[in-house]
């Protein structure tokens, strides 16, 4: 399943596609389609009973008291109940669409969500949130239209049409033809306006300055606090102006180039009957059989019009497809990057220890190699530190051991299997995690933390908040454990925050825990805390920890030294000092730091 | 009609525009009706046989030249009808875009703290599409409809007053259940909106977490709160197409119950003579069609009164008062004095937990001045207030005397500078973020400014120097990148008072030094006031203000205040407990 995806036979596109995607209700969508189709059958049924009330009261003439009055009336009823028929049968044709349509939604959607998940994380730092954000918000939303409205429509204009063909020629093949001419120029002129180059491309500039719009938007909220700060909101505003204006440009003429289109087809499908008439003057002129005749023509008269609410709907249907297709492809394009591959045969480790063996790893669209050749060794049950410039590569070496990325050279070995040959879900759960970026999400504390163990029992996640040291002020807050992040009045400081995530990693309790120190400094009043949640969340691990502050570390097992991607030193605290390189540098300046102080004196603070 | 203006939010050229638009939309509609005028012509020239004349071709050829004149009318009209309504509707959606972000930028700072992000986007992109789609769609179609289906009647009932009766007496109860399952409709509606938020921030929120969702294996459904939202989004669209479809559907048709009534009338008078055959005839062919527009109505107007909610968002935007004040009054000194200030976030109940209490402190011109306290002390809170990111419940806030509320708050920012954790950095160039800072400074100003805050190293390593473009949210710049950016951007705006969170020294440990140098260059002969943390980096500041639960506990220097033995003393003494903490190898 997991590698179907990666290996997916051709790409459908364009409208394929979209049946594809139909296609995930079939029950639904082929009795929606079926109704719709009869309810456009029935739209014809009034036009033909008024037909025939016309010629029983021609038949009549010039006596209407010999007039069947009930016959009349019946077909009168007929007509109304071609209505209703018409009218129900498409409501239900869009209810089972609208059923399926939003079924349909709920699972591209979750599908897309899971498939943000399971590609490489170096996606999400280069595609961003706006874009993906649009797609699921409106992109994907728009396929609903599709579904729901615009593919029972499609169906019921094929069939109508054919139904209508049927009829025309039946009753009398020289109108019939004529009407069928009329209706081939409406055709014609559709077919001109969606195969113009022009169009397409017109759409293409539409989508995106629709979506430069959208983002000069978010930036232009998201940044606002700080332009008002600058007094530069007169900058950003016009940066958001551009894109309006850019849009407006944009939109007007793609909208204009169809107006001829448009209104050349309102005028011919309201004027079919114009075929009508020299077809009825050359057949009228010689027929032998007037009244007949008479019928006939009356008859196309009465029915051709019928025929443009049908076109209509096609009509509609074809405008809405270009951007319902513009934004499946947009969804595709995502869908198409690859996942993390998973191996066909997954291992399992055997014990914790972690081998970095000549790894390199470079982040896509950078020259640099984040890591060059890179070899070491954190043994199991120790702590290993990382430490080094920022810049280094600490966090990238954090980020490979889960497999956020995979590396470009070498390979990294957790109890001597390749993380790559470890299924992801198996390999997540053996690994700890807590972020220099704490995230919490809006849900109540019980949650966040359990987000680590869903199978954590309260008693569990509490166990883990004491221990993280969280017991305490999560018992101050207004609904303790069920306090919702996030709400009004409701605000933790970095260092709450931080140990959070870190009861989020004690509740996992993975043999391996990636860390990573440096938000203590945010927040030192809870500096001690947090110190204390870190002694119990890496008691009997295997720990990398990601080192910001190198007194933090000093105690550590090993100490690698990381600068420009390559390991220049390792060894304990000690050795390092000892051997009198970039650790001692780092060390010295380290030192110096700490007795920095902000004083009137300015820069020459340093005492 | 009038109303509709304001219901629309629109501009006196928009509202003149759609006028126009309207205008053009019913001239299409009324040049419909002209096939079906010469269509009659052709029945009654048709029948004329059967009523003993002759029937005339050459008539016949003289209506199919009628019906192609009509026929370019049509096309005409509708051509005039396509490009007023859709540029009507696009020039007013820009500028209903323009004036809510230009609305937005004058908003107050404590806006944006209250509201949400994504709500905020949501209003601006999808109220002006709707605005879009309900001008260029719905209105003018809506209004034009209801002009000609009045001016179809009108005449009809000329021709014979009982049978365009009998066609739009049904109108009126079709009408009745639209309007009054409104309420209904409504409520669903907004219930659906909600709903929708709903999902779309937690969206918003899976993927701004998508590392922790990762690293907890919470992948797309796993992840429960978004499943539940998408799934509730389901249902709740059921539930509303459903709800709002039963209505439409019921009144279609009742109204259309009108052809069977029309049938019946007619055959009755026909046969009581009281109707000659050629105005019938008519009367059955229109009945089968004229609905069509009235049913269009029905349709439309469900979309107008969704439309409200939307201009409903819209107006609370743009309601929302902004803080003005005096943009020319130039302050000339520095200290800043809080006299009795009180101050709550929840602005509708200030009493509930107020975050600063009676505070009387004043903050010397050209000092360091520290904030200190355990977290929650309302220390952020006093440096927001002298920015007038808020205003005050109670008390005054003055600076060199001058009440600040009486300042405009652009004005008032041109006095200061902010260094604080959150760095916002624009997807623009290094260039461009550091001037944010001071828009007229050269490029001399501007290097100069960023190697005084430690950036020009960094930055020129970056591919294409200060021309580079950082991306959403600058991901590629470490947080101590950011900060030091972020400095400049204060340096170069050479603002007299420096507001300055201590923590963003410790953001990036690796490149301490660096920040501490650009801080002391930024405050050097400034009005300093600090939130300070950790307390040794502020030890040497000229005042420090000790604060708990928005109460003033202590004030003074270091060693005053160590002497006191109060709270700061304690605070001083875990701090340095903490100081060299190592983890424990086992």
């Amino acid at each position: 399943m997991k590698q179907k995806n990666t290996t997916a036979a051709k790409p459908k596109t364009g409208v394929a596609r979209l049946m594809e995607l139909a296609a995930t209700k079939k029950p639904l969508i082929i009795t929606a389609v079926i109704l719709s189709a009869l309810a456009a059958v029935a739209s014809f049924i009034p036009h033909i009973a008024i037909y025939y009330i016309v010629m029983e009261i021609m038949g009549a003439y010039p006596d209407f008291g010999g007039l069947d009055l009930q016959r009349a009336l019946a077909f009168g009823w007929i007509a109304f109940g071609g209505i209703v028929l018409n009218i129900l049968l498409y409501f239900l044709a869009l209810m089972c669409s609208h059923l399926a349509a939003f079924g349909t939604l709920y699972e591209l959607k979750a599908n897309f969500a899971l498939h943000l998940a399971r590609v490489p994380l170096g996606f999400h730092v280069l595609v961003g949130s706006g874009k993906l954000r649009k797609i699921i918000d409106e992109n994907i939303e728009k396929i609903e239209g599709f579904i729901a409205h615009q593919l029972p429509d499609i169906v019921a204009s094929l069939v109508a049409p054919v139904v209508m063909f049927a009829i025309l020629l039946i009753v009398d093949w020289r109108f019939g033809l004529a009407a069928i001419v009329g209706i081939v120029a409406a055709f014609l002129i559709q077919a001109k306006a969606y195969g113009n180059e022009g169009a397409r491309a017109k759409m293409e500039q539409y989508q995106n300055s629709l979506e430069e719009m959208n983002n000069a938007a978010v930036e232009y909220i998201r940044g606002i606090t700080v332009v008002k700060a600058f007094k530069q909101t007169v900058y950003s505003f016009r940066r958001m102006h551009t894109a309006i204006k850019e849009y407006t440009r944009m939109v007007i003429p793609y909208t204009l180039s169809w107006e001829n289109y448009m209104s050349a087809f309102t005028t011919v499908i309201n004027n079919i009957y114009l075929f009508l008439i020299p077809a009825g003057i050359l057949i009228g002129i010689n027929t032998a059989d007037y009244t007949a005749f008479a019928g006939t023509f009356i008859f196309y008269l009465i029915f051709v019009p019928s025929i443009s609410t049908v076109m209509m709907k096609i009509m509609y249907v074809m405008s809405g497809g270009l951007q319902i297709l513009g934004g499946v492809e947009r969804m595709d394009n995502i869908l198409r990057q690859p996942r993390l591959p998973q191996p066909q045969v997954p291992s399992t480790m055997q014990g914790h220890e972690i081998v970095f063996e000549n790894v390199s790893f470079s982040y896509a669209n950078q020259e640099v190699d984040a890591l060059s050749d890179v070899s070491f060794r954190a043994e199991e049950n120790e702590i290993t530190a990382i430490v080094g410039p920022s810049g280094g590569g600490k966090s990238t070496v954090a980020h490979l051991i889960p497999r956020f990325f995979d590396v470009t050279e070498g390979s990294i070995k957790i109890g001597g299997v390749d993380v790559r040959h470890m299924e992801s879900e198996y390999l997540m759960k053996q690994v700890g995690f807590v972020f220099q970026d704490v995230f919490l999400f809006k849900q109540s504390i019980m949650d966040n933390i359990r987000l680590g163990n869903q199978n954590a029992a309260d008693e569990q996640v509490i166990a883990a908040a004491k221990a993280a040291q969280c017991h305490e002020f999560v018992e101050k807050l207004p609904d303790k454990y069920q306090t919702v992040i996030g709400t009004a009045g409701i605000h933790l400081s970095g260092g709450e925050q931080q140990r959070i995530a870190i009861a989020r990693a004690i509740v996992k309790d993975a043999p391996i825990i990636v860390l990573d120190e440096a938000t203590a400094f945010a927040d030192p009043e809870n500096e001690y805390l947090i110190q204390r949640a870190f002694e119990k969340l890496m008691r009997r691990k295997t720990v990398i920890m990601i080192a910001h502050r190198l007194s933090t570390v000093r105690n550590a097992n090993k100490i690698v030294v990381l600068d420009k991607g390559r390991l220049i030193e390792e060894g304990s605290h000690d050795e390092l000092l000892a051997r009198g390189g970039k650790y001692f540098d780092m060390w010295t300046m380290y030192t110096q730091t700490l007795d920095w102080k902000m004083s009137r004196k300015g820069a020459a603070a340093h005492a | 009609m009038h109303k509709l203006k304001e219901i629309l939010m629109l501009t006196d050229k928009g509202y003149s525009d759609l006028k126009k638009a309207i205008a053009a939309c019913t001239l299409t509609n009324l040049s419909l009706m002209l096939p079906f005028i010469v269509t009659i012509q052709i029945f009654a020239e048709l029948l004329k046989p059967l009523m003993g004349r002759e029937i005339s071709w050459t008539y016949m050829w003289i209506y199919l030249a009628g019906g192609i004149v009509s026929a370019i009318l049509v096309f005409i009209a509708s051509k005039n009808d396509y490009k007023k309504t859709y540029v009507t509707s696009y020039m007013e959606a820009e500028h209903t875009r323009i004036s809510i972000s230009e609305h937005i930028r004058k908003l107050p700072m404590s806006f944006f703290n209250s509201k949400d992000l994504s709500e905020l986007t949501t209003n601006i992109m999808a109220d002006c599409s709707t605005t879009e789609h309900v001008l260029s769609h719905v209105v003018p179609q809506l209004s034009a409809n209801a002009i000609s289906i009045t001016i179809i009647c009108a005449l009809l009932a000329i021709f014979d007053w009982r049978l365009a009766l009998s066609i739009f007496c049904t109108a009126p109860l079709a009408l009745l259940i639209i309007l009054g399952s409104k309420k209904y409709q409504n409520r669903l509606n907004e219930k659906y909106v909600e709903v929708k938020l709903k999902a779309a921030d937690q969206v918003q929120e899976y993927l701004d977490g998508i590392k922790v969702i990762k690293a907890c294996g919470l992948e797309g459904s796993r992840f429960s709160a978004l499943d539940r939202a998408l799934r509730l989004m389901k249902k709740m669209a059921v539930k509303m197409e459903l709800g709002t479809g039963i209505f439409v559907t019921g009144a279609q048709m009742i109204l259309q119950a009108g052809v069977g009534l029309t049938v019946f009338v007619g055959t009755h008078l026909l046969t009581g003579g009281r109707i000659e055959l050629i105005p019938l005839l008519m009367f059955f062919v229109i009945v089968v069609r004229i609905y069509g527009p009235i049913v269009v109505e029905f349709t439309l107007l469900p979309e107008l009164f969704y439309h409200r909610t939307a201009t409903k968002r819209m107006r609370t935007l743009t309601t929302t008062p902004v803080m003005d004040g005096d943009t020319e009054k130039q302050l000339t000194s520095w200290n800043i004095d809080f006299e009795n200030v009180s101050f709550s976030y929840n602005a509708d109940n200030p009493q509930g937990n107020m975050a600063i209490k009676n505070l009387t402190v004043s903050i010397p011109q050209d000092a360091i001045t520290a904030l200190v306290g355990p977290s929650g002390c309302g220390k952020s809170t006093i440096s927001r207030l002298i920015a007038r990111f808020w205003d005050v419940n109670e008390g005054c806030v003055r600076i060199g005397g001058v009440d600040v509320k009486t300042l405009d708050p652009e004005h008032l920012m041109s006095y200061m500078s902010f260094v604080f954790q959150d760095v916002i950095l624009f997807d623009d160039t290094v260039y461009n973020n550091i001037r944010i800072g001071d828009m007229e400074a050269t490029e001399e100003q501007v290097m100069e400014a960023a190697k005084a805050a430690c950036c020009h190293e960094f930055v020129e390593n970056l591919p294409d120097g200060y021309q580079t473009m950082l991306g959403e949210n600058a991901g590629a710049l470490s947080g101590g990148e950011r900060q030091r950016i972020s400095i400049a951007r204060a340096l170069l705006k050479k603002a007299p008072i420096v507001l300055l969170d201590e923590a963003t020294a410790f953001l990036d440990p690796e490149n301490e030094v660096q920040i501490q140098q650009a801080i002391s260059k930024l405050i050097e002969g400034k009005t300093v006031i600090v939130i300070a943390h950790r307390l040794r980096t502020v030890a040497g500041a000229d005042k420090i203000i000790v604060l708990d639960e928005g109460e003033l506990v202590e004030e003074g220097d270091h060693e005053a205040l160590i002497r006191n033995k109060g709270l700061y003393e304690k605070l001083y003494r875990i701090q340095q407990e903490t100081k060299g903490w190592s983890v424990a190898a086992s």
